[in-house]
């Protein structure tokens, strides 16, 4: 199986022939995996190099933590780069961010109002969870759109705050 | 003397506390929130009681539950641990009232100790210098605060009097911004501590944060035990200590002098049992008194390690009575130890809390290193209490010794379930200007980023991708076995034979 590797916006060629074997952009190598514990965190032997990392997944991108570093990676077999691709020149500007609560908490403040225009990183609403005030701050620039929550209010976590257009 | 301790806290400074009883061959009482009921404290305990729902507030803030479970159990002694109710007289007072002795100072040491504006008059009444700022004894209106900003200058920090740990702090930098700030401050003091009077510091610019533990006993003996370098802050929260400080290092005269006047400044409220004296330290050498913490430090370990003291041993001999076995000179420090406290919280996004249940948690250990943590896997980390989980300690004989030895360690720790802040504190130990010792408070929020890896720094981006995609490769080939299941490959008369022997 053939799939393509990005991180840090290198790509990388990676064919899975067996258990053992896999081909990195052109070059064999021998490799032995394995799950500690039956936990998400792999040990990887290549070429007699010993690492371990712990692998996990959300959304459509794979995180790996290893001697410290976090790496973002995004894994694609050859149909879904082509579907993404396709999907890339269609949309991804005009979607709709939807900013929800990332731990149970309370909201203390709201700095913004429906309609207003922000920037990427200004802060669109300050949540108080484990004795600290939390600034939740905006990943992109858009209007603000849809606000659910009221200062005071007790969130769950994941709950839909507001919404950035 | 008393025999029977209540600790009237949670998490890994309970923990750490009945272990010292253990040691001690006194019996613990431990107390536990609805939160709480699988918490190690209550496991480690030798009786637990249950005092209120998961909020602080109706948990471990109740003092009038405290005391009724201590009265219950036959507790005659109260160790508060830090936070919660360890600074506050009412509470030294409520166990006094019932014969139940307080580990910790004289309730009226805490309350002067703990009105900020009040510390800062006795110790600089004592000789102690003190940051330039309002010296009022009562409560200033904000148009008398707005009115004397000018004379102390800019920048300048709007500090909570009942404050602590950063809440109801706010740095002015100049006098249109200072009204809305003073709200803000006030009403943060007034939600953490129910008291929103604040008072105005001069802010030291390149400042560190440089403390020294005291020990006291009753009889009127002091000493300290050297310092510990704090500087290491995000939003006011301590994220690394280490002691001795490099700023300090090997200048022991300087040392001398800094502890004699942290002494001085205990002496003014006559203190007793274990405390610590905080100072900010100008890049210059000038150092001023901030604040007496009276109560068990979150970092005390750097300290016992480098001392070979147990200080909550110490705080607990001291309160039944005896006499300090130790003069200041017999205090000798040897080595180097770094803390780093591990967060449940995420330094990729902004560092916001985490919140989930620990699935794994697999401790560093060998030579040198030392965890205090109150969590295992199993355990649900709440939005209830603070995001702290526990305490990575290591000893070396030098301190590259122990940096290098705290790199190794936090390698080792693999915690899952929660974001913790391990990638930070890897990234920190990495900075070259760490590792020469040249930081200030500022240092984490002004000059850090978990993005840029410092220079020469090897990485591993390859390794990585050829784990993504086996990881991804193997999930994939799960779940179509999941949907392939009922095609066997085999007849169905064998695969029950099989199936068969299999749960034999």
């Amino acid at each position: 199986m053939k799939y393509v590797v990005t991180i840090n916006d290198r790509e990388y060629q990676i064919e899975i022939l067996d258990e053992n074997r896999i081909i990195v952009d052109g070059t064999q190598l021998e490799v032995d995996y394995l799950s500690v514990s039956g936990q998400p965190i792999y040990s990887l032997i290549v070429n007699g190099y010993s690492y371990e990392a712990f692998v996990s997944s959300s959304d459509d991108e794979w995180q790996v933590m290893m001697h410290g570093n976090l790496y973002d990676a995004r894994v694609e077999d050859e149909r879904e780069r082509r579907l993404r691709a396709a999907l890339r020149s269609l949309a991804s500007e005009h979607m709709e961010f939807q900013l929800k609560a990332p731990m149970p908490g309370l909201v203390v403040v709201i700095p913004v109002s429906e309609g207003q225009e922000i920037n990427k990183g200004d802060v669109l609403l300050i949540l108080e969870s484990m004795k600290m005030q939390n600034e939740l701050k905006s990943p992109r620039a858009g209007t603000v759109r849809n606000i659910r929550v009221a200062p005071g209010a007790s969130v769950e976590q994941k709950q839909v705050l507001l919404s950035v257009e | 003397m008393f025999n029977k301790v209540l600790i009237a806290n949670r998490g890994e400074i309970a923990v750490r506390i009945i272990r010292a009883c253990r040691e001690m061959g006194l019996q613990t009482v431990a107390v536990y929130s609805e939160a709480d009921r699988q918490a190690l404290h209550v496991r480690y305990a030798d009786e637990a009681f249950l005092i209120g729902p998961p909020l602080a507030r109706e948990s471990y803030l109740r003092i009038d539950k405290l005391i009724e479970v201590a009265k219950r159990s036959g507790a005659d002694a109260v160790h508060p641990g830090y936070g919660f109710l360890a600074e506050r007289e009412d509470f030294a007072l409520a166990c006094a009232d019932e014969e139940i002795t307080f580990i910790g100072p004289r309730p009226d040491a805490i309350a002067r100790m703990g009105d900020k504006m009040i510390a800062r008059k006795m110790v600089n009444s004592a000789g102690v210098p003190v940051v330039p700022g309002t010296m009022a004894d009562e409560e200033l209106p904000n148009d008398e605060l707005l009115r004397l900003a000018p004379d102390i200058g800019f920048p300048l920090l709007i500090k909570a009097t009942a404050g602590g740990g950063g809440k109801g702090m706010r740095a002015v930098h100049s006098l249109e911004e200072m009204p809305v700030l003073l709200q803000s401050a006030r009403r943060e003091a007034e939600a953490s501590f129910g008291d929103g009077n604040v008072y105005l510091e001069k802010m030291i610019e390149n400042a560190r944060h440089i403390e020294f533990q005291i020990l006291a006993d009753e009889q009127g003996n002091m000493i300290h035990l050297g310092e510990r370098e704090c500087s290491i802050q995000r939003r006011h929260q301590k994220l690394l200590e280490e002691a001795p400080s490099p700023f300090i290092y090997h200048n022991e005269e300087f040392r001398r002098q800094m502890g004699e006047v942290a002494v001085k400044a205990a002496q003014s409220v006559n203190y007793n049992n274990a405390g610590t004296i905080e100072f900010i330290v100008d890049k210059d050498g000038n150092y001023f008194f901030l604040e007496m913490n009276t109560r068990l430090q979150v970092e005390h370990p750097i300290t016992e390690l480098i001392t070979g003291l147990d200080i909550v041993k110490e705080q607990i001999r001291i309160a039944r009575g005896r006499q300090l076995r130790y003069v200041q000179d017999d205090i000798k420090l040897k080595g180097w130890a770094i803390e780093c406290r591990i967060n449940a919280e995420d330094p990729y996004n902004n560092f916001l809390p985490s919140t989930g249940k620990i699935e794994l948690s697999l401790l560093p250990t060998g030579p040198g290193v030392r965890v205090d943590t109150g969590v295992y896997p199993g355990f649900e980390i709440t939005p209830y209490y603070d995001s702290m989980i526990s305490k990575l300690i290591v000893w070396g004989e030098t301190r590259a010794e122990a940096i290098l030895r705290m790199r190794r360690a936090l390698e080792e720790y693999r915690i899952l379930g929660v974001k913790t802040n391990i990638p930070f504190h890897q990234h920190l130990l990495d900075q070259h200007r760490f590792m020469a010792g040249q930081f200030d408070t500022k240092f984490v929020e002004e000059r850090f980023s978990m993005e840029e890896a410092e220079e020469g720094k090897v990485t591993h981006p390859e390794i990585a991708a050829i784990l993504a995609a086996i990881v991804a490769h193997n999930q994939t080939q799960a779940a179509a076995q999941i949907v392939q299941r009922n095609e066997r490959d085999t007849s169905n008369w064998k695969w029950v034979g099989r199936w068969e022997r299999m749960h034999r």
